[in-house]
């Protein structure tokens, strides 16, 4: 009985082999017969935040998915929350297809460098932030030569020239360059002395300093939706910290409303040479404690980040080869390279702080092994227009007017609260418990409504110099396929992502370098068309077999689809 | 004697596993917190420059003997967005938050044990046909959308109440003390607490009217009755206070429960407490804050538990945890 049935599992597994060799067999034979076709291509994965956290870009990235079934894609739109998307993105570079992806606007981004350089120089394409892939000799050139080119004339030769290089070879697929919205009170605040400082708008520095008071009240109440994180001179912590240490401590330079960066607390910059710059200080500045700003604590403020102590800021000042005091008040910084962007990414973005504070707290062992970002001043020191009277960082941070400032602010004190939820800040607004909304994040439309019954609500939009845009992966085919990365392109209409997605609050995005940016800015003519990107697909060989898309001939599909 | 001792070494046996599924979660959650650092100018460096600061380049099994030993003497590390150390940050909201949870549970459970005794003593009639389903609808409400109405009618409507935070724009107090007994900090504190009563209220209210009903039905009642008692002081002196105390055990553990429950309705009136901080620490990532705060959390809630336990022995001396010989 046991041998019976032993014998019969036997032939068992012997006709399932070779039935299995049947199989295979006819299996290799499809396959010969299908190596002329390609395969169809996988199911595509677009990354985006998810709804809940932005309703803006995951609306958008519906919308994108949509038009991509029609050439026959299978797109599957995964909301994420967005460290999640992050990480993917950034530290598994070769596992995603494609990803929506936004760039802020900063005033050191007033300069096109950062943008055309870091984006996509090839050196940052394996950790830095060229997660896209894209590599391009001649890119590289351009991006290079622009950075060292201190001939303004020359210079935009070259950032035009790097944008046309990334309209021909879309590494991206820009879409819009969103409106920033806030709104503030004008029987409060003069509305002319409410400045927009381009691609930024109409929170910021110089605002800050001129706003004038309409009436009685003298103190700027604002909102953050984020707690503060730290107030801290060496510490690039967060977006609205940032608001804070602007104001705090100055810099030898700042980014003006032109964009343009201008001498500051420095009365004269000028280029000895292409590596040599010198500044000359301003006469007369204190600390927030009444000591004297001295050439010393520029100096200082230019070493104290170059160590190990303040990681975030290293890298501005690691083409700082050497400074040489030249008398009090004259100061000459020996550059390693030419450096375009040297004015508005170092000396406007370097804050002065003050030798006698810092240099025992860097050097002695208060800081205990770590770096000075973990060291929070009870009372921060800086030079800048405003001081701080008192911060819970979690609560409210109050900054009082800096009298003795050579360009004291108007105002009395600068308040911001953190308030959490959005419409509560708007009833904040009506109600005049706040007078500055400096952080909306809702619809647009809903403070146009209160404009128009509360006439002293004024709405303030300006087009950001961020952008928002899709991140194929050039490392994974298709993507790596200009054609195919062309078809994509044409098949998304931006000026419906303004309308659908953004309500209007935004303009069409074609470079790197925003609109706003209107001395660097190259435009162009789109026309978007889906009849048009079909005809490009199938140029490239590609085939519709099913109403599915399929690689061109002898491609086959080799990548599985993100699970 | 004994017993106690054993439930002190259960509560410690509870926090360690609490702490240790802590750690492992937030290890095993997806998001590196280095990426919240990510910029056009990070790079490699920086990311090895901050997970060593951050202690992850250790081997897991390493951090975790580090976080337990720190734990152990109260150390919860540094906030790795703030860089401050946990404590500081998390005491620094702590107070806001017990007030805001202390103030709404005592007028929640004084409101809902009398009200609740009063139901009991109307039943049949048509105020329990109002007020029960009343209950149940605010008890079941979303927190969020019940704040919304609050605010929305009180403070953006009529103005009596401001629209979030804890005080007024720039006021300046001498004291922690000052501050929390201002009436700017009370006006504040009315609709967030208003908010989280309504929605606790229901429990106690509840509870309080199931227990005299029973309480209601028993001999000693009868016997007051028969004694010629009148209504006042039968249904306070004698049935009240027999039914009150699954509520006190309730107010205890109420406590510890919500005082890590107050994230919507800090979100939705700015109020600066542990929830909220909570909240932004996870989505960032930081590990340490949502660690200590949820262990914080915790710790509330086990000793709260605790609490009751000897609360209840103490109310009523036939709940024993001595033995008897």
């Amino acid at each position: 009985m046991a041998m019976t049935r032993m014998k019969l599992a036997f032939s068992r597994r012997r006709l399932l082999r070779t039935g299995l060799s049947i199989g295979l067999m006819s299996g290799l034979v499809i396959s010969a017969a299908e190596a002329q076709q390609g395969d169809q291509i996988r199911k595509l994965v677009l990354i985006t935040g998810a709804q809940a956290g932005d309703p803006q870009e995951f609306q958008s990235a519906q919308l994108i998915a949509q038009e991509w079934r029609k050439l026959g894609l299978d797109v599957e739109v995964r909301g994420m929350p967005r460290p999640q998307v992050s990480e993917l993105v950034w530290s598994n570079r070769d596992k995603w297809d494609v990803t929506m992806w936004r760039m802020v606007g900063r005033p050191e981004r007033s300069d096109p460098d950062e943008l055309v350089y870091n984006l996509f120089h090839s050196s940052t394409r394996e950790k830095g932030y060229n997660f896209v892939g894209y590599q391009n000799p001649e890119y590289d050139k351009v991006a290079e030569a622009q950075r060292g080119e201190i001939d303004l004339a020359k210079r935009k030769v070259l950032v035009e020239k790097a944008q046309d290089l990334i309209m021909q070879d879309l590494p991206y697929f820009f879409l819009v360059y969103p409106k920033n919205v806030i709104a503030f009170n004008s029987n409060v605040w003069k509305k002319d002395s409410i400045v927009e400082q381009s691609g930024i708008g109409v929170r910021n520095f110089w605002t800050f300093i001129g706003a004038t008071p309409a009436g009685a009240t003298k103190d700027m109440v604002l909102n953050s939706a984020d707690p503060l994180l730290s107030i801290n001179p060496l510490y690039i912590s967060g977006a609205v910290d940032s608001w804070l240490t602007d104001l705090v401590w100055d810099r030898l330079m700042r980014v003006g409303p032109d964009g343009l960066p201008k001498p500051w607390s420095a009365e004269e910059v000028k280029y000895i040479d292409p590596t040599t710059v010198e500044i000359k200080l301003r006469a007369g500045q204190t600390w927030h404690d009444g000591k004297p700003v001295t050439i010393e604590d520029v100096i200082y403020s230019f070493e104290a980040p170059a160590g190990d102590k303040s990681p975030m800021y290293k890298p501005f000042v690691s083409n700082i080869a050497g400074m040489e005091k030249i008398d009090d008040k004259t100061l000459r910084f020996k550059l390693k390279t030419p450096n375009a962007s040297f004015f508005t990414s170092v000396l406007a973005k370097i804050n002065l702080i003050p030798k006698h504070v810092w240099e025992p707290i860097l050097s002695g062992d208060t800081l205990k092994g770590k770096n000075a970002e973990s060291y929070q001043e009870a009372q921060p020191i800086g030079s800048g227009p405003f001081k701080v009277a008192r911060f819970k960082l979690q609560e409210e941070t109050v900054l009082e007017k800096n009298a003795s400032h050579w360009a004291a602010p108007k105002m009395d004190r600068w308040i911001l609260r953190i308030v959490t939820n959005t419409e509560a800040a708007v009833g904040m607004l009506k109600r005049g418990e706040i007078n500055y909304l400096s952080d909306y994040r809702g619809d647009p439309k809903i403070l146009e409504e209160i404009g128009k019954t509360q006439p002293e609500i004024t709405l303030a939009a300006t087009v950001e110099m961020g952008f928002r845009h899709v991140g194929p992966n050039l490392r994974r085919p298709p993507f790596d396929d200009i054609n195919f990365r062309k078809a994509l392109m044409l098949s998304i209409n931006r000026n419906v992502q303004v309308q659908a997605a953004y309500n209007g609050y935004a303009v069409p995005a074609n470079s790197q370098v925003s609109s706003a940016l209107t001395a660097w800015h190259k435009s162009e003519q789109f026309k978007p068309s889906i009849e048009e990107a079909k005809k490009i697909l199938e140029k490239a060989g590609y085939r519709l077999v099913g109403g599915k898309l399929h690689y061109p001939d002898g491609k086959k599909e080799t990548l599985q689809s993100l699970n | 004697m004994l017993s106690l001792l054993s439930r002190f070494l259960q509560m410690l046996f509870v926090l360690w596993v609490v702490a240790t599924i802590l750690f492992f979660l937030f290890r095993l959650m997806p998001g590196d917190p280095t990426v919240a650092y990510i910029d056009t100018n990070f790079n490699e460096e920086q990311v090895r420059q901050l997970k060593k600061s951050f202690g992850l380049d250790q081997p897991l099994h390493v951090q975790y003997v580090l976080y337990l030993g720190n734990l152990a003497v109260g150390e919860f590390g540094n906030s790795f967005h703030q860089k401050q150390p946990v404590l500081k940050i998390l005491l620094s909201v702590l107070p806001n938050t017990i007030i805001l949870t202390l103030s709404s549970l005592i007028i929640a459970y004084a409101f809902g044990s009398l009200a609740g005794a009063w139901l009991a003593w109307r039943r049949g009639t048509w105020i329990e046909g109002v007020m029960i389903p009343l209950v149940l609808t605010l008890r079941a409400a979303p927190e969020f959308w019940l704040g919304m109405v609050l605010l929305s009618i009180f403070g953006f409507q009529l103005g009596w109440f401001p629209s979030g935070g804890a005080n007024s724009a720039g006021a300046l107090y001498t004291s922690e003390w000052q501050r929390i007994t201002s009436a700017d900090f009370l006006r504040h504190l009315v609709l967030p607490a208003a908010t989280l009563a309504l929605y606790l209220q229901g429990l106690p209210l509840l509870l309080m009217r199931s227990n005299m009903l029973d309480v209601m039905s028993e001999d000693f009642i009868t016997m007051a009755r028969m004694k010629g008692l009148s209504t006042r002081a039968i249904v306070l002196r004698h049935a009240a206070r027999n039914a009150l105390l699954p509520v006190a055990t309730a107010f205890a553990l109420g406590f510890g429960a919500s005082i890590g429950g107050n994230v919507v309705i800090e979100t939705v009136f700015s109020w600066p407490g542990l929830g909220r901080l909570l909240v932004s620490a996870v989505a960032a990532s930081d590990y340490p804050i949502a660690q200590g705060a949820f262990f914080i959390i915790s710790v509330v809630l086990v000793v709260m538990n605790f609490v009751a336990d000897l609360l209840y022995s103490a109310l009523d001396p036939r709940v024993s945890h001595a033995r008897r010989g």
